[in-house]
């Protein structure tokens, strides 16, 4: 398909009389660029740049708290908005019951998690597309950009983890002792939500129309995840428990804070285990779609 | 490999054709396309089989015309995009302009701006906070530093961002087309701070269109055309070569025809070859179906359409043909291939311009013999090659 393109496009007069050598039409097939990654060299690239993803978390905090004139409360806002709504459409108009929990209580500790993964994938999904100046200019391990954005997300969460405190002293319920089984739910969480937005973050510099059914997704993740009702709602039997949480790794996630910080129960130790192992997956599958996808980024940027 | 080392081996890149944002649409329909067994050659190198070399230290410039793959070889070698096949390997910190702006973050101050370009280059900020005030005055932004850099002019931002690249310690610093930008002043700072990190040992990639300035920053060179390397070594061998292509392209592109026709012919004064600091002698021979009271313009030129020089003659033209000649004594050009540039009008009614008779053109090309010129220091661009007797006497006192 090649051939010809070189005779077209330049005046034979000034073709030198003899070339180097015959250049062949393809490049050999051996020196093809192929994409390695090996679990060792990724882990220690991200750990070479931890300090730019702190420098790149520090910014995003930085434009948008300038830009925001009530500053750290917009951390606040979203949570509280939809507790708010959903202590008005669910608990008033859908009657749902949450035995020995003040229903704003129990809807926040489940938007907590919520709105960690939320904001990241919202914003981490956006992040390479909206930094592309940035990754045409430099050479950094691309992934910086959505893991900064979650540092992002993880810091709104520790602020909103104030009006938690608040939303206790207000109703008068102490959280149980189990409340220290609660950094077990971490892994699935981080895991889960790493994953999902490093698949959507170079998914979107492909597919950009898809951008605008990102909030629609989001939306729909909400209620296919027990934020605003309890897990219940979705499964009947252990059997279905888990295989929900192997699906939704959100749930026992959330289930489980549920159980320890307000119900004082044991986690369900196998859907947390079910949903950690998925979540780990998803993160494999997320982080082995963004390095395949990274190499052709600056292509089409 | 010593750090600032450039070493890339076959170097091949590939564009889809159709290169442009991609939609969800586009995708689906290529699938449907190759399952439906339409095969989509819809692929175009942008890249063939380049081969550079770099020592610390060195000056690598980069020439060729739009299009010819210039941009996409330095993205390749900052490795923010990756070759389709080849390998690529750069040693040492790299500092980049690519681009306009590039890597500015509009919402930042511009002392934000410093901070992150240093850690994405991989200093850290004790490191960067040494440089910040010479980056600050380098790019004369004292005043403007704590403003988002989104209220810069153009020409702040571009300060700032050569700024960075250049002062936080590159081993490899790689420059596209930044010249264009700035103005006078700035530009001849640009060449003066790279002259300076060469002298660094850092090593130095630089590619522009400004051809004098390339020669003047550069001690070896590369013409892409169209992908592949067409020329390759000391930087002036590789910048005539390009010139001399520049010129056979306009030749045959450019051939606009006039209310009147003209061929040129140089010759020396007495046979044999053209001399530097000897007599040129030019003849025009010129038909004309018209009368005119015609003003000549002849100009030399390396290749482009801007001359060394420019001498112009009033002639009366008769009907039929006319023929003119001119003789320049003195050639005060260096040795190397040149044009003669002609240009022809009729002032008066018209206007000061005058009426266009023949429009500014090569018309023909000439060697000549002769020493050659003398070099500028480094990353002093000299304007056009102008050959002059001078004697020197040295004494030691």
């Amino acid at each position: 398909m090649l051939d010809g393109l070189d005779d077209a496009a330049t005046p034979a007069a000034v073709r030198p009389a003899t070339p180097a050598r015959e250049r062949a039409a393809e490049p050999r097939p051996e020196i093809r660029f192929r994409r390695r990654i090996g679990l060792r060299t990724a882990l220690e690239d991200a750990w070479r740049s931890r300090e730019l993803v702190l420098t790149l978390a520090e910014r995003d905090l930085r434009v948008r708290y300038r830009q925001a004139l009530l500053g750290f409360a917009w951390a606040l806002f979203t949570p509280v908005m939809l507790m708010l709504v959903f202590t008005f459409v669910f608990a008033k108009f859908a009657q749902i019951k949450t035995p020995g929990v003040p229903y704003p209580l129990f809807a926040y500790v489940g938007l907590l998690p919520w709105t960690l993964f939320s904001a990241s994938v919202s914003a981490g999904g956006m992040s390479l597309v909206a930094n592309l100046s940035i990754l045409n200019r430099v050479y950094c391990p691309r992934e910086v950009f959505p893991i900064a954005t979650i540092v992002v997300a993880a810091v709104d969460t520790a602020i909103s983890l104030f009006v938690l405190a608040i939303l206790f002293v207000v109703t008068g319920f102490t959280p149980k002792l189990e409340t220290l089984y609660a950094p077990l739910f971490l892994p699935a969480l981080l895991a889960f939500t790493l994953g999902i937005t490093l698949a959507i973050s170079a998914l979107l510099v492909y597919l950009r129309d898809l951008r605008h059914a990102l909030p629609l997704l989001i939306q729909f993740g909400l209620f296919a995840t027990p934020v605003a009702y309890g897990i219940s709602v979705f499964v009947k039997s252990t059997k279905q428990l888990l295989v929900y949480s192997a699906v939704n790794p959100l749930a026992p996630v959330i289930d489980g804070l549920r159980r320890t910080v307000l119900l004082g129960q044991n986690p369900e130790w196998d859907a947390l285990a079910v949903g950690t192992a998925s979540a780990f997956v998803v993160l494999s599958l997320g982080y082995w779609l963004f390095k395949r996808l990274e190499t052709g980024i600056a292509d089409i940027a | 490999m010593h750090n600032g080392t450039i070493q890339a081996t076959e170097i091949w890149k590939r564009f889809r054709a159709d290169s442009r944002a991609t939609y969800l649409q586009d995708e689906i329909s290529r699938v449907v396309n190759r399952i439906k067994g339409k095969s989509s050659n819809g692929w175009r190198w942008v890249l063939q089989d380049i081969e550079i070399y770099s020592e610390p230290g060195s000056s690598l410039g980069l020439v060729g015309a739009n299009g010819s793959g210039k941009s996409t070889l330095l993205k390749i070698l900052t490795q923010v995009m990756y070759p389709t096949a080849g390998r690529v390997n750069v040693a040492g910190r790299v500092g980049s302009l690519i681009e306009l702006r590039a890597g500015m973050h509009p919402n930042l101050t511009g002392r934000e701006n410093i901070y992150l370009t240093g850690s994405l280059m991989g200093l850290k900020r004790r490191r960067v906070a040494e440089r910040f005030d010479k980056i600050v005055a380098f790019a004369e932004l004292e005043s403007a530093i704590d403003r988002q850099v989104k209220y810069y002019s153009s020409g702040m931002q571009m300060r700032l961002g050569f700024g960075v690249a250049a002062f936080l310690e590159p081993d490899v610093l790689l420059v596209d087309e930044v010249l264009a930008v700035g103005d006078a002043v700035f530009q001849q700072r640009c060449l003066d701070r790279m002259r300076d990190v060469l002298n660094q040992g850092t090593t130095l990639t630089l590619v522009s269109h400004d051809l004098a300035a390339v020669e003047a920053t550069c001690r070896e060179g590369i013409w892409l055309h169209d992908g592949e390397i067409r020329e390759q070594g000391p930087i002036r061998d590789v910048l005539g070569a390009y010139r001399r292509w520049v010129e056979a392209d306009a030749e045959t592109a450019q051939h606009v025809a006039g209310r009147i026709e003209v061929r040129a012919e140089a010759a020396p004064a007495d046979g044999g070859v053209i001399r530097t600091h000897e007599t040129l002698e030019l003849t025009l021979r010129v038909t004309s179906s018209t009368e005119y009271d015609a003003w000549f313009y002849l100009g030399v030129s390396e290749g482009t359409a801007s001359p060394v020089f420019v001498i112009n003659r009033f002639a009366r033209l008769a009907r039929g043909e006319t023929e003119l000649r001119c003789s320049v004594a003195n050639l005060p050009v260096p040795q190397g291939r040149y044009y003669l540039w002609l240009a022809a009008d009729v002032r008066g009614e018209a206007g000061p311009e005058g009426e266009e008779l023949l429009a500014w053109q090569p018309v023909c090309e000439f060697d000549v013999f002769g020493p050659e010129l003398d070099w500028p220091p480094r990353a002093v661009v000299r304007l056009a090659p102008v050959c002059v007797n001078a004697s020197w006497s040295v004494e030691h006192g």
